[in-house]
């Protein structure tokens, strides 16, 4: 017998465990993109073909990129798992329905090409890939400016929607305008971007990914609720600063990002509420405009310091060992 | 029901209907019986018996002069076949002794009916040693070493959670077999000197904690802990944390926490041990799963070939299944239908492809940080299984690898279906070796 080893050619008889549950990525993705699908639909109400086309073309601008970069890096892509597509949604709702499109394109292409694919691909990653691709755009506005005109002959007009040329609630807030009342704003105030126009509608999609257990209570919560505290004791009102700009983008589907936000409990807390301290620094004292978006990349560079000092310690390292003293 | 729990571990589905409500019953005896010569953590046995020999039940056929070591028994009557390597449930080959099984009756006669009470200390662990007793929950560390501490103990700990999925084994026995089980226990704690008995159940066997509970009604110092449903509540230290409350320190064995803990299945050996002087011979064993055509709970000979069983059971084996000796979660897949069954297993159980685990392509981790929710011991599995694929044996060493104890919840929910367990399973082997490298040097 020895030295002969007669393998059964039907059995598969890979390491334990032997069963898996049915978690896949691909999975976690949908579920997201189904929890922004009431925010993109309140989009496509307020802005019409302008939306569609828009959020279409980022997201076939991310397939694409996401092709071509595994190309050249000779991988097999994995549009399968829905990462891309779910990144060039998010980059669409980081901008206004009526912004040029090849603005979208670029965007979407540095937040696929350069956050993601070239940082190792997902999982790798150290920043939210669509705010990198949306603050890009920001950085490289000056640029534009000598350039858009050569764009400009490839723009469509798909003819004018009302609500466009409104300013953002955060602009009117900083210009010391009226605002129109919390509940208009929580419900659907039209202006700014397409991922700002209606906060209950991301609580909702929110709601759905925290029932679904993809993303946990800590981040969204901290943030929020440092938001509205801060607001609260530096004299403001906290109503309208929870629900306006891409706060509420920003708690639940940006800054919960797996892969560029802390992986241990209390870190998910120290991230948040510096998130929260940071886009109250960004609105009071800075410029009104993408305070969300860079206060959340601003603590993804942070996030292994974070996990670092956070870490818990293991079952087999007990705070006091206990010695038995009953008998 | 108020249950008792750990920190972290997840609810996984069950899978315990096919078999939980069927009545322990013998299985048949095979034509052969193949038993490893060794089946317990320790020195390996030296065989007693030679080719042509005729066996008799329950006689010896191989044992070690070793203090952790236990025994081996013929478990059927019939002629010594041949004594050489054959294929092992744990992968590769074993030394084991063949054996055609002659007659009909392979019942195991008791000589004598001791009276526990009347018996030392010593007598009973002798007995228990001699019985070739070892962890029938999987662990198979010889029981006569687990009930000498050298401290003193105050607790026994019975584990009937069974938590892993499809198991129903332990559930049945503490149903049928609770008059042994209660007496077995008294054993137990004679010998450890305990005065507490605590028997920890998952609540999804209500049956079972209502039985025990009214037993143990008038048994002063013994009662039943319900346990919560959760994965693996059933380990030692998730089952010590849970029923005593006691922390588990790195490198601590139980006795230095004041109690020792039991599988069921094992105190109940115990008993027909010390009281029938019956060796470990047979065991229950659960044979389940969807494409099983007789599942249920079998009392089997040890060394029962796998193939034997899967006929018996009118198993349809579809082409890609696991079969698996023990758990679904820590057993072994078995690469071919030869082996022997072995005392710590406690199912054979038939996992078609759709359900099972298999070898395909995984992702990145994608931090989504659910394995480091689960991880009942507290680690990082995310950044372990990175590690271990890299054998960055440094890190390992500073995120605590060792201390995992091989539960497999992390590769069980992995969405990037990431063999974490497996990765970390790997590296223990160098882990050990660096760690007694850097103790003696």
């Amino acid at each position: 017998m020895k030295g002969v080893s007669y393998m059964n050619p039907k059995l598969n008889a890979s390491p334990a465990p032997h069963i898996k549950s049915d978690e896949n990525v691909g999975k976690a993705m949908r579920d997201t993109m189904l929890a922004l699908i009431p925010i993109t639909l309140v989009s496509i109400y307020f802005f019409r073909v302008y939306a569609v086309v828009f959020i279409a073309v980022c997201m076939a601008t991310a397939a694409l990129t996401e092709i071509v970069v595994r190309k050249l890096q000779n991988r097999p892509h994995s549009l399968q798992d829905g990462s891309a597509l779910l990144t060039g949604l998010l980059v669409a709702l980081c901008f206004a329905a009526t912004t040029a499109w090849w603005k979208g394109v670029l965007a979407t292409i540095i937040a696929v090409a350069i956050a993601k694919e070239l940082m190792g691909g997902l999982g790798w990653n150290r920043f939210n890939p669509a705010l990198f691709g949306r603050v890009s755009m920001i950085l490289l506005a000056p640029w534009f400016v000598g350039i858009s005109t050569e764009f400009m002959r490839w723009n469509v007009d798909f003819g004018p929607v009302d609500v466009t040329t409104q300013a953002t609630p955060l602009a009117m807030m900083h210009q010391g305008l009226e605002l129109p009342g919390f509940g208009s704003l929580l419900m659907a105030y039209p202006g700014g971007a397409m991922g700002e126009v209606s906060p209950l509608a991301l609580i909702l999609g929110g709601a759905y990914l925290l029932y679904r257990k993809h993303i946990n209570w800590r981040i969204p919560v901290s943030i929020i609720g440092t938001v509205f505290i801060l607001t609260l004791v530096t004299g403001q009102n906290p109503l309208n600063h929870i629900a306006t700009g891409g706060l509420m983008l920003g708690a639940f589907f940006m800054a919960t990002d797996w892969v560029t936000s802390p992986i241990t409990e209390k870190g998910k807390i120290v991230f948040g509420v510096a998130i929260g301290i940071l886009i109250v620094v960004f609105r009071v004292g800075l410029a009104p405009t993408e305070g969300v978006a860079f206060s959340i990349l601003i603590m993804n560079a942070f996030v292994p310091m974070i996990e670092n000092a956070t870490k818990r310690k293991p079952f087999s390292e007990p705070k006091k060992i206990m010695v038995s003293t009953e008998n | 029901m108020e249950a008792k729990t750990f920190k972290g571990g997840a609810h996984i589905p069950h899978y315990k209907s096919w078999t939980e409500d069927k009545p322990i019953e013998k299985l048949a005896i095979p034509p052969e019986v193949i038993i490893p010569l060794s089946q317990h953590i320790g020195a390996p046995n030296e065989p007693l018996v030679k080719k042509g020999d005729t066996v008799k039940v329950g006689q010896k056929i191989g044992d070690s002069e070793e203090y952790i070591s236990a025994p081996i028994h013929s478990s059927v009557n019939g002629i010594v076949e041949d004594v050489d390597y054959y294929p092992y449930y744990a992968g590769g080959e074993a030394l084991s002794v063949r054996i055609k099984t002659q007659g009909e009756d392979h019942d195991f006669q008791p000589s004598e009916e001791r009276n526990p009470e009347e018996m030392s200390v010593e007598e009973l662990q002798k007995a228990i040693r001699e019985a070739g007793l070892v962890g029938m929950g999987g662990a198979a560390f010889p029981t006569h070493v687990n009930i000498s501490p050298k401290t003193p103990v105050d607790s026994l700990l019975l584990n009937g959670a069974e938590c892993e999925p499809f198991l129903t084994c332990d559930h049945r026995l503490m149903l049928e077999k609770a008059d042994q089980l209660i007496a077995g226990a008294k054993i137990m704690m004679r010998c450890i000197g305990a005065e507490k008995c605590y028997i920890g159940i998952e609540v999804n066997k209500p049956d079972a904690i209502e039985k025990l509970q009214k037993m143990l009604e008038n048994e002063p110092g013994m009662q039943v802990v319900p346990l919560e449903v959760k994965y693996p509540q059933g380990y030692k230290s998730t089952l010590i944390k849970a029923i005593t409350g006691r922390d588990v320190p790195r490198g601590a064995r139980s006795a230095d926490l004041g109690c020792i803990v039991r599988n069921v299945g094992t105190t109940i050996a115990g008993y027909e041990a010390v009281v029938y002087g019956k060796p470990l011979i047979d065991r229950v064993v659960t044979v389940s799963g969807p494409n099983v055509g007789k599942p249920g709970n079998y009392i089997m000979k040890i060394g029962t070939p796998v193939s034997f069983i899967i006929d018996q059971c009118e198993v349809e084996l579809v082409e890609g299944s696991k079969v698996v000796m023990g758990g679904p979660m820590t057993g072994n897949a078995q690469s071919s239908l030869e082996p022997g069954l072995v005392k710590s297993a406690t199912g054979l159980l038939v996992i078609p492809p759709e359900m099972a685990s298999a070898d395909v392509p995984y992702t990145d981790c994608v931090r989504c940080g659910k394995c480091v929710e689960y991880c009942p011991m507290h680690l990082y599995p995310n950044q372990l299984s990175i590690y271990a694929e890299a054998e960055l044996f440094d890190m390992l060493e500073k995120w605590n690898a060792s201390d995992c104890m091989d539960c497999g919840i992390c590769s069980y929910i992995c969405p990037g279906q990431r063999p974490i367990a497996d990765f970390v399973r790997k590296v223990q082997p160098e882990l050990k070796r660096r760690s007694r490298a850097g103790k003696t040097g």
